[in-house]
């Protein structure tokens, strides 16, 4: 892959301000567990493509704010090893938000794709 | 190169040091939490790691301290806390009287007759602390004991600083920042001990007790003149024989054309506490930031 030039980070920035919000419900709603920071970083990276979409740091901003918007919760709980962890869950206003952003992310998907194929 | 997580967490530090210093807790925290935890997974997977090499690719994944407190501060920006977002007053009349509808204010009056509740119970637990603590120190048990108060004074100052957040919009830590990991528990006693925040947090307990009781008594004393004032002219139609006020055995009544001043004066005074109640809210927001949230 080519060198990413800095208009290119800055577009994949900005995708990434609106789907990772998306991305971080969806995965606390398929999770039974409550998931703390490092695991959900885990799992997107082992999902993921090879070259990682968003650094995990990013992650963590989200998922507070998610939180201060009352669509997760969160408990902390000590660790054997390091600093306490904090885990995430989904809410129900949560999973009411990622119903309603499923449905307008799905749009905008079709609505992309139909413009690029032209 | 980062060769240790402090480091990063530094160079974090100083990329954050012109953001809100609640905003710089939290961040660390998050950096501090998943750092050490990739560490440790990289450790697992080969004993024997080089682990400035591990901390660099962790890094890498993770994000730059520039890449890092960037994005905090560009979510920050898009999440300030509900209670900024303020009506803009038109004019000092406005503002004076729009009082009512602006929620601070609310939120202050509400946040003042609590700190009566909360104060005293902070009082009297930093005080029962610190005494059990001190005398138990001659036995061995009273090490833990002290430890236990400590931590118990830690948590009560962030669950304090979420009442402050929510009720007078001041942005505040919204998680601990435990920076004791694998620490024993004496050296962990010790570091809470030099730890000036901890007797910021105490000193800011003991003084709760203090403007809890002005809170109260100052609310208190406001409600029931407003009350009064405007229920002279109900009250002298309702009991015409209750007089107002005794003076050398003579009545004293205010005459029915007051009765319009007297309802007006008891608005006043109450929409002019309204606005002292926000402006201290104001105050007591600082204040607690000033003393909870060290840098």
């Amino acid at each position: 892959m080519a060198e990413i030039t800095a208009q290119t980070r800055k577009f994949q920035k900005e995708l990434n301000a609106g789907t990772s919000s998306l991305v971080l419900l969806s995965v606390l709603n398929r999770s039974k567990e409550p998931m703390y920071g490092y695991q959900i970083a885990k799992l997107l990276e082992e999902s993921g493509p090879e070259v990682p979409m968003m650094k995990q740091g990013t992650l963590y901003p989200v998922l507070r704010s998610l939180e201060e918007n009352s669509l997760l919760e969160s408990t902390v709980e000590p660790s054997v090893s390091g600093p306490p962890r904090r885990y995430y869950k989904i809410t129900k206003d949560g999973r009411a938000a990622l119903e309603e952003w499923l449905e307008i992310w799905k749009q905008t998907k079709k609505f992309v794709d139909t413009i690029l194929k032209g | 190169m980062f060769n240790k997580i402090e480091e990063y967490l530094d160079a974090l530090k100083n990329e954050m040091k012109d953001a809100d210093p609640a905003l710089v807790l939290d961040a660390l925290a998050d950096a501090r939490e998943h750092l050490s935890m990739a560490l440790e997974a990289a450790r697992e997977k080969t004993p024997d790691v080089n682990e400035a090499e591990a901390l660099n690719s962790i890094i890498e994944e993770y994000g730059t301290p520039e890449e890092t407190a960037s994005a905090y501060k560009e979510v920050e920006r898009r999440t300030s806390p509900i209670l900024k977002q303020t009506i803009k007053p038109r004019s000092l009349f406005g503002y004076f009287f729009g009082v009512y509808v602006d929620p601070r204010a609310w939120g202050a009056l509400l946040y003042m007759l609590i700190a009566f509740v909360t104060g005293i119970f902070y009082f009297t637990w930093a005080v029962t602390g610190v005494s059990i603590s001190i005398s138990f120190l001659i036995f061995i048990f009273g090490f833990p004991l002290a430890l236990l108060f400590l931590l118990s004074v830690r948590g009560l100052a962030l669950l304090e600083g979420r009442l402050v957040e929510a009720l007078l919009g001041v942005r505040m830590p919204r998680r601990p920042l435990f920076s004791h990991q694998g620490m024993k528990w004496f050296d962990r006693l010790k570091a809470l001990l030099t730890d000036k925040a901890t007797w910021l947090m105490l000193v800011y307990m003991v003084a709760q007790f203090v403007l809890g009781t002005v809170y109260f008594v100052a609310i208190v004393t406001a409600l029931s003149f407003s009350l009064a004032f405007t229920a002279i002219p109900f009250i002298q139609t309702a009991f015409p024989h209750t007089a107002i006020m005794y003076y050398n055995g003579t009545s004293h009544y205010f005459p029915v054309w007051s009765y319009p001043l007297c309802v007006l004066g008891g608005f006043v005074l109450w929409t002019t506490f309204m606005n002292i109640v926000r402006g201290v809210g104001q105050l007591h927001g600082r204040f607690a930031k000033w003393l909870l949230v060290s840098e």
